[in-house]
């Protein structure tokens, strides 16, 4: 090998092959891998490097993936009624309606309890900017496995054109902003242009202690992955 | 949090464990952490020597870690997730050429030329990244340093010595052991890692 001057491929493979030499030697097969090592080695994609706010951005991204069985993100606003059907029996409605409303008291009934025995480890009340002057939100966290669950419920969020959607945040001291999570503002917009508010769910990689300002933000479906600056709701975590 | 594991696994590879595989079948968001922080980079790396820019390999990563958790139901969680994993990104790949080849502002001559998108990278090419990235992951940061002065940028030991101030003699041991870790791909390079 040259002591001066830039390698050439055989001396790219040289530097292998002794080593593997120095090892044991190399079978055929090896023998005709080595050509295909020092040009995968010398291919800059094998070094090239992701961002560090890659692994925050691929979270958000599947935390917000709705895949059939599990859609943890759910819009503000009430859900509108599904469009009445014609033609089912009467009978039928009725008993119908009589088993939606015993399956609803169940479930509330089961939630409520759950929730009753679920103390949030963290809370925070977030206060409106002048960007959202009439909204405001609550937010409880709790610990769950894999991070923080953050249920925030939300009231006056301006409803949104298209193209724009709401995203938390979560900030240390140092400045760092993490993603938590991204929510639309539903079809619950009154009459003043805000929504009729409501609750969702975000969830986050970073504890809450060390990362304690939350805020809300106003962010467009471009590919800039940075906070936009736009921010409706801002307020600090503190545990509960 | 969640562990790996050398089972099944060719030289210099890692492989997850059931339990965490099982998690991330059941949708745990832990699971999605380990699941990038075992394989981001390897995705990363494929996607980044078939579409030839950072921005659309990372673009790459995040849908393929997304229709990963969005079909999760169908992982093998006996098996190696890698082959599953790297069909996903190649797939992935297509479609953002295609997409990228398909916009009116970024033709798709402008995707080529910025850096080097090839669609027709062959398989046994892409099946080589993933296993030399998940290698030289593994090597001691020292190690990597010199390999890649040596492969990259074409240096000698001459002259990595003289560029990072250390002796030759411990360049030429850093080579000589990252070197011989490297060696132990041989005969494996070509193992898919794509169904």
């Amino acid at each position: 090998m040259s002591e001066r001057g830039h390698l050439t491929k055989r001396e790219r493979e040289a530097l292998i092959a002794g080593a593997g030499a120095a090892s044991g030697g190399m079978t055929g097969g090896e023998a005709d891998d080595l050509p295909l090592l020092a040009e995968t080695l010398a291919d800059p994609s094998v070094w090239a490097q992701p961002s560090v706010a890659l692994e925050y951005v691929v979270l958000r991204a599947v935390m917000s993936a709705k895949p059939a069985a599990f859609a943890p993100v759910t819009s503000i606003g009430p859900v509108q009624p599904a469009a009445r059907r014609r033609g089912a029996p009467r009978h039928w409605r009725a008993l119908s309606a009589a088993a939606a409303a015993v399956a609803v008291i169940a479930i509330t009934a089961g939630i409520t309890m759950t929730r009753r025995h679920e103390q949030p480890d963290f809370e925070s009340r977030l206060a409106a900017t002048a960007l959202a002057p009439g909204a405001g939100a609550s937010a409880d966290i709790y610990r769950a496995k894999g991070g923080f669950r953050v249920e925030l419920e939300a009231r006056g969020l301006p409803h949104l054109a298209d193209g724009q959607y709401y995203e938390a945040w979560l900030k240390n001291p140092a400045g760092t902003t993490v993603p938590i999570g991204t929510f639309s503002s539903g079809d619950g917009s009154s009459g003043d242009g805000s929504s009729g508010g409501g609750r969702v769910t975000l969830w986050s990689g970073v504890s809450p202690k060390e990362f304690s300002s939350l805020s809300i933000s106003i962010e467009a479906t471009d590919n800039d992955q940075r906070p936009s600056g736009r921010r409706v709701l801002v307020g600090d975590t503190r545990p509960a | 949090m969640y562990a790996t594991s050398s089972r099944r696994s060719p030289p210099g590879s890692i492989s997850m464990e059931a339990s965490t595989l099982q998690a991330f079948r059941d949708r745990d968001a832990a699971a999605v952490r380990a699941m990038y922080r075992e394989y981001g980079k390897l995705v990363y790396a494929v996607a980044h020597r078939f579409l030839g820019r950072h921005d659309l390999a990372e673009d790459a990563v995040q849908q393929t870690f997304v229709r990963a958790w969005q079909s999760a139901h169908r992982i093998d969680v006996d098996r190696d997730p890698a082959p599953w994993l790297a069909t996903i990104a190649k797939h992935v790949a297509i479609d953002i050429y295609r997409r990228e080849a398909r916009r009116p502002t970024t033709a798709l001559t402008d995707v080529m030329t910025r850096d080097r998108t090839d669609v027709n990278v062959s398989p046994e090419a892409l099946d080589a990244v993933w296993h030399v990235r998940r290698a030289i992951d593994e090597l001691p940061i020292d190690e990597a340093t010199v390999v890649r002065l040596q492969h990259i940028d074409g240096l000698t030991q001459r002259e990595i010595s003289d560029q990072l101030g250390v002796a030759l003699g411990t360049i030429k041991s850093r080579s000589h052991r990252a070197h011989r870790k490297l060696a132990g791909l041989l005969g494996h390079l070509r193992e898919r890692t794509h169904e």
